[in-house]
C-alpha cells in the first residue's frame, strides 16, 4: 500500500453510531452543491431587493413574491442588519458550502470545532428559513415561491448535515465521560492531539467497524 | 490554501470597490478603509503561505470585523451600496478566515501523531 492509499485508509473511518463515515466527501459534496443552489436562488432575490433587476420570477404565486420581498418585515430586517435579508441568506448558504468543503474526511474527530461551526450555520439557518416562510403567511399575508424552495432546501440540509455534527458531539461527550477533564475536552474540541482523546476515538472506531 | 487564495481575491475586490461604486473623491475615510483593508487582507493571505506567519489569517478576521462594524455604523441603516459592500465582503472574509490553511489535511498535531505511528510501525 503506498503512502496516499495509507493516508486515505487512515482518514476514511466509520464513525459511530453510523455505519459510514459522515465526514466522507460523498456525504459532504452533495450538501455543498445543494447549498450552492440555495445560494444562487437567494442571490437572485437579493438582486431584486437591490433593484438591480425589475422583477422576480414566480410561477406559482405571481406578484406575491414581490410583495414579500418589498414587505415591511423585509425592510425592517434590511434596516436591522444593514444589508437585505436575501443577501444575508445567500451568505449563510455560501457559508454552508465553505464550511462543508473545509476539513479532512476525519474532521469529526480531528476538527470538531469546524463540524460544530458547520452545524451552527446549517441547523439554525434551516429553522430561521422555516420561521420566515411561516411569517410570510401570518404577517405579510403573501407567499413567495423561491423563498419556499430555499426553506425546503434548508430543511433538507439540516437532515443531511446532522449526522456529522452528532458524531463530533458524541466524540466530545465520550472524551468527557472517559476523562472528566474540561481541559482535555477543550483540547479535543480544537483538534489538539492527546493520548486520552486518541484512545477514545480508537475505541469508537473499533466498535463501529 | 484555497481559502487564502479567495481571501486575496476578495482583497482585490475591496481595492477596486471605490471605482466600481464610484465613491465620492472627497470621502477620503471610506477610500482609506477600502484600500487599507484590501492591502492588509492581501498581505495576510500571502503571509499565510510562509510557515512562521501561518497564523496571519487571524488578522484577516480582525480586519473583517472592523469593516463590518464600519459599514454598519458609518451611516444610518440601510447605508449606501458602498457600505453594504463592506458589510458583505467583511462577512465573507470572516467566514474564509476561519478555514485553516491546509484545510483538507488533518491538523498539524494529528499529522505528527500519524507520522510517529508510521515510524514506530
Amino acid at each position: 500500500m503506498n503512502d496516499r492509499q495509507d493516508e486515505h485508509a487512515r482518514l476514511n473511518v466509520t464513525a459511530p453510531p453510523w455505519s459510514y463515515n459522515p465526514s466522507a466527501w460523498r456525504q459532504r459534496i452533495p450538501i455543498c452543491l445543494l447549498a450552492l443552489v440555495a445560494f444562487v436562488i437567494a442571490a437572485y432575490m437579493a438582486l431584486y431587493q437591490w433593484r438591480l433587476i425589475d422583477n422576480v420570477w414566480d410561477p406559482v404565486f405571481g406578484k406575491q413574491s414581490k410583495r414579500v420581498l418589498d414587505s415591511d418585515l423585509a425592510k425592517w430586517m434590511h434596516h436591522l442588519f444593514g444589508v437585505s435579508d436575501a443577501a444575508l441568506g445567500a451568505l449563510a448558504y455560501l457559508g454552508d458550502a465553505i464550511f462543508g468543503l473545509a476539513g479532512s474526511t476525519r474532521r469529526w474527530q480531528y476538527r470538531p470545532w469546524l463540524v460544530i461551526l458547520f452545524g451552527i450555520d446549517v441547523i439554525p439557518l434551516g429553522i430561521v428559513s422555516a420561521v420566515l416562510v411561516f411569517c410570510q403567511a401570518t404577517i405579510v399575508g403573501n407567499w413567495c415561491f423561491l423563498c419556499i424552495v430555499t426553506a425546503v432546501i434548508s430543511l433538507v440540509l439540516v437532515y443531511m448535515a446532522y449526522d456529522e455534527v452528532w458524531s463530533s458531539l458524541k466524540y466530545l461527550y465520550r472524551v468527557w465521560k472517559a476523562t472528566r477533564s474540561s481541559r482535555i475536552v477543550w483540547n479535543a474540541l480544537w483538534g489538539f492531539p492527546r493520548r486520552e482523546t486518541e484512545l477514545v476515538a480508537s475505541d469508537m472506531i473499533r466498535k463501529a467497524a | 490554501m484555497w481559502a487564502r487564495v479567495i481571501e486575496a481575491m476578495l482583497g482585490c475586490w475591496l481595492a477596486i470597490s471605490p471605482f466600481i461604486f464610484r465613491m465620492d473623491a472627497d470621502d477620503t475615510l471610506l477610500w482609506a478603509v477600502n484600500l487599507v483593508a484590501a492591502a492588509t487582507v492581501i498581505t495576510c493571505a500571502l503571509l499565510s503561505h510562509w510557515p512562521p506567519t501561518r497564523h496571519a489569517r487571524y488578522m484577516t478576521a480582525l480586519v473583517s470585523l472592523a469593516i463590518i462594524a464600519y459599514g454598519r455604523i458609518a451611516a444610518p441603516s440601510p447605508g449606501p451600496p458602498e457600505l453594504q459592500n463592506l458589510i458583505l465582503v467583511g462577512l465573507l472574509l470572516l467566514m474564509f478566515s476561519l478555514v485553516p490553511n491546509f484545510a483538507s489535511q488533518p491538523p498539524r498535531g494529528w499529522r505528527d501523531v500519524s507520522q510517529l505511528k508510521d515510524v514506530e510501525a
